[in-house]
């Protein structure tokens, strides 16, 4: 039973950090109809902000600030950072292609996110980066129930990851900017007609869904400890099943799918093999579209005909 | 308008970035660069070109840097001694088998280079060896151990260590007898390097009646807690037959974490000083030259050059000197060199004596006769500390 507990916690863990990465690509693509497959890099960069604050700041085994401090700077940091270089990307990549035909800006995504890789390889070298988040963040401290383990940076990531999609949901369904952001993502030329600016909405929709992305990059660089520049693939993969999954424009439907595929994961891992993991998990969740093809949480399309 | 000019300007600004990067030594996967090492060319007329294949950027830098140095250290001895003029030119390929092809190709077409030194990896050799074989090119790795290499299938193939049919049992072996597991878990990469060993390791766990747990992790996986939360207490030792040594860390780190006792033993690929886990076991088909006496001159000039060092150096020495050397024999014959009589000098190597304290001499399929691996245990400073052979 320990064992099913623990697989659990680590699932949930992984899982929030999926569905960090998914609301933004989720986001994203509800106001848009966009696929952005550079999702995954603003997580990567994200992840190497981290890092570089940490070093800043004296390196992990000779801070010079607090830790909790530590956390807000790089947290804010990557938001921000991250945040801005997805308004840059949507302006100059996107926005000019936002009429063409919808291959069009997909292909110009592709391109993008090898220009993020190899933009950081060059910039970072190709060699991983280490948090050593233990040199600073205790490997003792957390709860211990029995012989289930919940880490302190697990819990960081699962409330964080809580708090941030419970922001989002309120920000999108009860402020002015949420509403923009409905109105456009059903109708961005009725939206346009009726006075909104469009290009603010979807310049604050890239920024907020590359903040997230970036902010996830952070926690998976405290999770997992090591950064690289091509990290962001397995990401933002991961983020575009889970978004598909959940059902893609659906923000609690992005949450359901990446923990799902982080739960699933775990408990394959724990009770079959990490061998098949992958593979299993990618048949589930091909069984899921077979029989929900809108995603769990989505909502059939109708057509005129 | 103006803003698909800017989005073209943005572009083509990248491209040149890119290739003003790419034209620097080590910043690009499959940059080249020259390195004259030695004796000016005034004074001599051996004249050769040998190029480099190994990790020179991404996360096995450490080893494909060490491998470089030590590879510069014996032309540079050799150039001396033997009044060549012999220079490297270097190739990354970052352990990655597509990026080794590229730099194959560019070595294979460059008609100077008449032998390779690497790659380093097992799964680039399969990658390169077809055009090797096409370039009739001779290549000698200083790392790569899959038994496969050396069963014909590469001609022109030779390296300078043992390989996994002797590491496997031997590290069994060792953990059988010396561990004493009831159970434990042994995870491969996926890469051949990896599989080579646990393929070579599980006849002898088996035999033994240790329960054996076998899982398969990808290099790109950097979440191991749902795999670490599967050790049972039962798990005393976990091998991690591995080429990525900060994945390695990392693992250590999630056992420690989820509270677990059991000991890692790792092979060569964690020999880097990102794997610092203490009481971990390592076995490593290079030696700690700096107990042989032999070899106290190359110690004293590789730490004063390039600081510490570790065990994939010495066999990049050791490839090295083997070319070197018959470069200068066929200067002596007369003749100049080229691909086809370095490749039927490397085959005639009968060295009494090397860096790696044991005579080098190849079998017809390129494997060193006589090739030994070693066992280290790293302390609680991180250190790593020779067992000795009983």
């Amino acid at each position: 039973m320990a064992f099913f507990f623990q697989e659990l916690v680590n699932g949930i863990t992984t899982g929030a950090l999926y569905a960090l990465v998914a609301l933004g690509f989720t986001m994203v693509y509800g106001v848009l109809k966009l696929l952005n497959f550079a999702h995954g890099d603003l997580y990567m960069v994200g992840a190497y902000v981290g890092f570089f604050v940490i070093q800043w700041f004296g390196g992990p085994a000779k801070l010079t600030i607090p830790v909790p401090l530590l956390l807000v700077i790089m947290f804010v940091l990557a938001a921000g950072l991250v945040g801005g270089l997805g308004v840059a990307i949507e302006r100059f990549a996107y926005r000019p292609l936002r009429d063409a035909p919808r291959i069009a800006p997909l292909i110009t995504a592709i391109g993008v996110s090898f220009f993020l890789e190899s933009s950081a390889q060059l910039l970072f070298g190709a060699q991983y980066r280490v948090y050593n988040t233990s040199e600073f963040i205790s490997l003792s401290s957390g709860i211990q129930i029995g012989s289930v383990t919940i880490d302190s940076v697990q819990i960081m990531v699962v409330v964080l990851g809580l708090l941030l999609t419970v922001g989002l949901r309120q920000l999108v369904n009860r402020t002015k900017l949420g509403r923009m952001m409905r109105a456009v993502a059903v109708d961005r030329e009725a939206a346009e007609m009726l006075g909104i600016n469009v290009n603010f909405v979807i310049a604050a929709t890239f920024f907020l869904g590359s903040a997230l992305a970036g902010v996830a990059g952070v926690m998976g660089g405290l999770l997992f400890n090591t950064v690289y520049p091509t990290i962001g693939f397995i990401a933002g993969l991961k983020a575009f099943t889970a978004s598909v999954v959940g059902g893609i424009g659906s923000i609690p439907g992005a949450v359901l799918g990446g923990l799902l595929i982080g739960v699933a994961e775990s408990f394959i891992t724990g009770y079959i093999s990490s061998t098949y993991t992958n593979l299993l998990v990618f048949v589930l969740l091909i069984a899921v579209m077979l029989i929900r093809p809108s995603g769990l949480l989505g909502q059939a399309q109708l057509q005129k005909v | 308008m103006k803003g698909r000019l800017v989005l073209v300007a943005v572009a083509v600004g990248s491209l040149a970035v890119a290739g003003c990067s790419s034209s620097s030594s080590t910043s690009s996967s499959s940059s080249t660069s020259t390195a004259s090492s030695g004796a000016s060319a005034a004074t001599t007329s051996c004249v050769a070109t040998i190029g480099l294949e190994g990790p020179l950027t991404g996360p096995n830098a450490v080893v494909g840097q060490e491998q470089l140095h030590f590879a510069q250290l014996a032309v540079a001895t050799d150039n001396a001694a033997n009044k060549t003029n012999i220079t490297i030119v270097q190739g990354d390929t970052q352990l990655t088998p597509s990026i080794a092809v590229t730099v194959t190709q560019q070595f294979t077409s460059n008609p100077k280079i008449v032998a390779v030194v690497g790659p380093a990896g097992s799964q680039e050799v399969e990658a390169v060896g077809p055009l090797m074989a096409r370039a009739t090119m001779p290549y000698i790795s200083g790392s790569a151990t899959n038994s496969t290499l050396t069963t014909g299938k590469y001609p022109g193939f030779f390296r300078t260590v043992s390989q996994d049919s002797v590491q496997g049992p031997q590290d069994a072996n060792y953990i059988v007898k010396n561990l004493h597991p009831k159970a434990l878990m042994i995870v491969d990469d996926q890469e051949s390097y990896s599989t080579g060993l646990v393929s070579a390791m599980l006849p002898v766990f088996q035999a033994a009646g240790i329960t054996v747990d076998h899982e398969s992790v990808s290099q790109k996986v950097t979440d191991f807690s749902s795999l670490v939360a599967k050790v049972t207490p039962e798990m005393t030792v976990v091998v991690l037959p591995w080429q990525t040594a900060a994945n390695a860390q990392q693992f250590g780190k999630d056992l420690a974490q989820q509270h677990k006792n059991s000991v890692i033993f790792g092979t060569d690929g964690l020999f880097q000083s990102t794997f610092t886990i203490s009481g971990s076991y390592l076995s490593s088909f290079g030696p700690d030259i700096n107990g042989i006496p032999a070899d106290a001159a190359i110690v004293a000039a590789a730490k004063a050059k390039y600081g510490s060092f570790g065990t994939f150096g010495p066999p990049s020495y050791a490839a090295a000197h083997v070319v070197d050397e018959a470069i200068a024999s066929v200067c002596k014959s007369g003749q100049t060199p080229s691909r086809a009589n370095v490749l039927a000098a490397i085959k005639t190597t009968n060295e009494a004596t090397s860096i790696l304290g044991q005579p080098i001499s190849f079998t017809s399929t390129g494997a060193l006769v006589n090739g030994k691996f070693f066992l280290f245990k790293i302390n609680s400073a991180g250190q790593k500390q020779l067992i000795p052979s009983s």
